[in-house]
């Protein structure tokens, strides 16, 4: 199996926060994505950093959810891929 | 000009200042086009080959805004006395800004499909700012056609070879076959446009097909961009 670019990756995770009704907690989000929990973690602080999820409470649990940038990579994901592959960047 | 050229041929061939000033008025808008059609797509992705690419049409549009179109404006605006007070200055100062700027692009564009394969070590981006910087003292200052034509033959050797480099490596070899081509006609096209300004006399008679190429291969350029975008 080919190994996962970092795009790949991030919208992986996005995907899977979406998929599961655009609300899960860190710990099936870490164990669905597949990586190490270094890489895991690494990317987590990215995409709250670059705002594509947002942390919320609810009854005194942590949950992630998707940002509207978030939503807007996932729609993106394809062009820029294809992007990418056309100029072979 | 030579004698056997039809007379439609040798007006067709004579640039004037107008003909060069919307030339580069084609190459910063598509190059412009480039740059923002791919705004978005940076901004999601982050992604480094997307930044060289997009930096490199940038410099495209910056230096053809010093080749002609700051002289559009100059007259224009009837501006008078910079040109006045030195006219060798300020032309020497345009032709390195122009020069400078337009190495730097090709560089990038270079960069943008070889910073994988380069490790992505940011060093290397100075390191081409110098020989960017480097190419356009020699060839305004030197004033030495021999020593200007040598370089270029140099770097088109370099960049010929990290392009092909870059095709063996393509995983999409028949996809990108076009891409290396027009990025190979790219670099021949500004060679020629930077002999056609330090030599005038060198390519005057093709002087309007070597712009019509250029501007060809820009829109060929920026259609694809816009294909891929989609906007």
């Amino acid at each position: 199996m080919a190994k996962r670019g970092k795009l790949e990756i991030i919208k992986d995770m996005l995907k899977i926060i979406q998929d599961n009704r655009n609300s899960i907690k860190s710990t099936p989000l870490l164990r669905q994505s597949n990586i190490s929990s270094a890489r895991f973690k690494e990317y987590f602080n990215e995409l709250l950093d670059k705002k594509f999820i947002k942390e919320f409470n609810h009854k005194g649990e942590k949950f992630i959810s998707l940002t509207e940038k978030g939503f807007k990579f996932l729609e993106k994901y394809k062009t820029i891929i294809n992007f990418i592959d056309e100029f072979e960047l | 000009m030579p004698p056997f050229m039809p007379p439609f041929m040798r007006s067709l061939a004579t640039i004037g200042l107008g003909t060069e000033i919307l030339y580069s008025f084609v190459i910063i808008v598509c190059s412009l086009m480039v740059y923002y059609g791919t705004k978005e797509l940076y901004e999601l992705s982050s992604y480094k080959g997307i930044k060289y690419f997009r930096q490199a049409f940038l410099f495209f549009a910056i230096a053809y805004f010093f080749r002609s179109f700051i002289k559009f404006i100059l007259l224009y605006f009837n501006v008078r006395e910079i040109r006045e007070f030195s006219p060798m200055l300020f032309g020497n100062f345009t032709l390195l800004i122009f020069i400078y700027f337009s190495s730097l692009a090709i560089f990038y564009l270079l960069y943008s499909i070889m910073w994988k394969k380069w490790n992505g070590n940011s060093n290397k981006i100075y390191l081409l700012h110098g020989l960017a910087l480097v190419i356009s003292v020699i060839s305004v200052y030197s004033r030495n056609s021999l020593i200007y034509l040598g370089l270029n033959i140099f770097l088109f050797c370099f960049v010929i070879l990290s392009v092909y480099i870059a095709y063996k490596n393509s995983k999409n070899k028949f996809k990108g076959h076009n891409l290396y081509a027009i990025y190979v006609l790219l670099l021949l096209f500004w060679i020629l446009n930077i002999i056609d300004i330090l030599i005038p006399s060198f390519f005057q008679t093709f002087q309007l097909f070597i712009y019509l190429a250029s501007s060809g291969i820009f829109l060929t350029i920026l259609y694809r961009v816009l294909k891929k975008v989609g906007n």
